[in-house]
């Protein structure tokens, strides 16, 4: 029921002066209320880190010794002022794919790399360019280059991609990114553990399936959570590789 | 009111409407998106395009928000129907930025793969079986189909087409994709937020349209059982010195329906009190120009008959009328939509028909 004190509006007749104040003040708080609400959402993002695709320091080339584990690595043996020789470089191709295609044929032997870096503090990966500009064989002998088995471990920290997490994508981690780290990971793009404690000195370590293999399907349930897991570790070069014991992962609250 | 269908019957206060609502859009993207990064204190900036998903995607929720609050806010205080009045334009905007957002994100986190971006959008992550780590996804897939379906049987025609009652319940899928789109954000970004303004904002405008919503059925509820009748062959609806010329007594019939009692010119008459329209109440609306206009939308009738003024073609129940003594009585079974009705002549208070 209607009343004669109150204002009625009707949509194609102009609009009744009782009600034209109210009217205007709810414009202006609309119209500034969403400007606020563009100001206080657009300054309450989280800060996506140092991770970054390193164009400024230009393509980089390094030589070393091609290794799978089966995620294709770079030994360096002949480094840059950015690169050193002894680092171990993770290889991924560009988006989400890999370059195990490139680097069986020259596993064990001595390549030449050539790319963009992306960094992340001690995390590192290299995209490299397209085709045999990218990974090609080296003249030379490939060295003897040790794997330091360091036991097992009992670990508590997150599954990603490590390219997303080095800088690829800005934030690359956490659940609102699991599907993009899945869609990484199924493109076998190095998977990379972010452990909460540091590892021999290392925060972050590369992840292989428990025979050797890729990362295992069944894991994918865990990528972006806080897990714990079990598994072996080694050296090769400064980067740590932990072969994960699926049936130890677990979700911790 | 239409005699004929055309894409959008622009009157001066659907430009004022929309004007508003676009320059309050605009502002809000453009302080996200252009203002707010010099504000970050970032070593380096988020990507250009999830920092576009997340404004498009925050403006959405926001324009959701306010829409939902609009209807119950009506509800509780009729000097807020305005804002009812053009809503509609609101909902297809809300459709517009709610579709940017899904883009950005499908052309960033769902592309550079072999895979195609739409086929990867349902299989990289398959983890329903779990609260953290759903796919989330899946919600805002959802709410963006429901909201475009919405968008899209919005215009009159879809609603003459499909019939009021349908085209009404359809929309009340409105509901079911908000409360996707809460949880969207819920399982989404709040999972890895450290800085919980917009958890704050999230939780304070979701829980401002479930409580406006509330105390509107509150409220209605109060009203039907003060409006409410016995079964009877004739429903008492009120002593005629309770009425007001120009305007209506509502009774809530035991069928369910209620009906219009209006006061125009000395004369009584009775129509149903819902709309052809879109269900607005009839009996909450005046008489201008001789016809019930309705609150919602405008739409007119005459309340003799329940036609809408040629060349219209709407056309609600019609009710009969006693008299007794000076109190007012309905016949609780309605008439054809249109059916003339010859309305009565008030009896003066204290006195006899």
């Amino acid at each position: 029921m209607s009343d004669k004190d109150t204002p009625f509006f009707v949509g194609y007749l102009p609009v009744p002066k009782g009600l034209r104040g109210l009217l205007l003040a709810v414009c202006v708080l609309f119209i500034s209320g969403l400007a606020g609400f563009g100001l206080a959402l657009g300054v309450a993002q989280d800060d996506p880190g140092e991770g970054a695709f390193r164009f400024d320091y230009g393509r980089q080339t390094v030589t070393g010794v091609v290794e799978l584990t089966p995620y294709p690595l770079l030994r360096v043996t002949e480094g840059n002022e950015r690169i050193p020789a002894g680092h171990t470089l993770m290889l991924a191709g560009g988006g989400k794919t890999n370059v195990e295609r490139r680097a069986i044929p020259l596993e064990g032997q001595l390549a030449r790399a050539s790319g963009v870096l992306l960094q992340r503090g001690d995390l590192d990966m290299m995209q490299l360019r397209g085709g045999r500009n990218g990974l090609g064989p080296a003249e030379g002998v490939a060295p003897e280059l040790p794997t330091e088995p360091l036991g097992r471990w009992k670990l508590a920290g997150e599954i990603c991609d490590g390219k997303c997490l080095a800088g690829a994508m800005r934030p690359g981690r956490g659940l609102a990114h699991k599907a993009c780290a899945n869609l990484c990971l199924i493109g076998k793009v190095p998977p990379v553990f972010v452990s909460s404690q540091p590892v021999d000195g290392h925060e972050f370590l590369l992840i292989t399936g428990p025979d050797g293999g890729h990362f295992p399907e069944s894991a994918y349930h865990y990528v972006a959570q806080f897990v714990s897991l079990e598994g072996e570790v080694e050296r090769r070069g400064d980067l740590l590789v932990l072969r994960i014991d699926p049936e130890t992962l677990e979700v911790l609250d | 009111m239409s005699v004929k269908y055309i894409p959008v019957q622009w009157n001066s206060n659907k430009y004022i409407y929309d004007a508003v609502m676009l320059l309050g859009v605009a502002l809000f993207l453009y302080i996200f998106l252009y203002a707010a990064p010099g504000l970050l204190s970032h070593e380096r900036p988020i990507n250009p395009q999830v920092h576009n998903a997340r404004a498009f995607g925050a403006c959405a929720f926001v324009m959701l928000t306010v829409i939902l609050c609009i209807g119950p806010l009506a509800r509780l205080d009729k000097r807020y129907l305005p804002l009812l009045y053009n809503r509609r334009h609101f909902g297809v905007m809300t459709v517009f930025v709610a579709l940017t957002h899904a883009g950005y994100i499908l052309d960033w986190y769902f592309a550079f793969s072999m895979s195609d971006k739409n086929e990867a959008l349902l299989f990289a992550n398959t983890s329903y079986g779990q609260l953290a780590g759903f796919p989330f996804e899946a919600f805002g897939i959802f709410s963006l189909f429901t909201l475009i379906l919405l968008a899209a049987t919005s215009h009159d025609f879809w609603m003459k087409f499909l019939s009021p009652p349908v085209w009404k319940r359809i929309h009340y899928l409105i509901y079911p994709a908000y409360l996707s789109v809460v949880a969207h954000v819920s399982f989404g970004i709040l999972q890895d937020q450290q800085n919980h303004v917009f958890t704050v904002i999230f939780i304070g405008g979701a829980a401002a349209v479930g409580g406006l919503h509330l105390l509107a059925a509150l409220h209605e509820r109060r009203a039907d059982q003060a409006l409410s009748a016995e079964a009877a062959d004739w429903v008492p609806v009120c002593d005629v010195s309770e009425m007001t010329e120009g305007f209506a007594k509502i009774r809530l019939l035991a069928n369910g329906d209620r009906v219009a009692v209006y006061l125009n010119d000395g004369k009584l008459s009775a129509i149903s009190n819902a709309c052809a329209h879109q269900n607005g109440p009839l009996g909450e609306g005046r008489i201008i120009d001789c016809l019930v206009t309705c609150p919602w939308h405008g739409f007119q009738y005459d309340v003799t008959s329940g036609r809408s003024p040629a060349p219209f073609t709407e056309k609600v129940p019609t009710y009969n009328l006693k008299i007794e003594g000076t109190d007012v009585l309905v016949d609780p079974k309605a008439n054809p939509p249109g059916t003339y009705v010859e309305p009565l002549i008030a009896p003066k208070a204290g006195g006899t028909a």
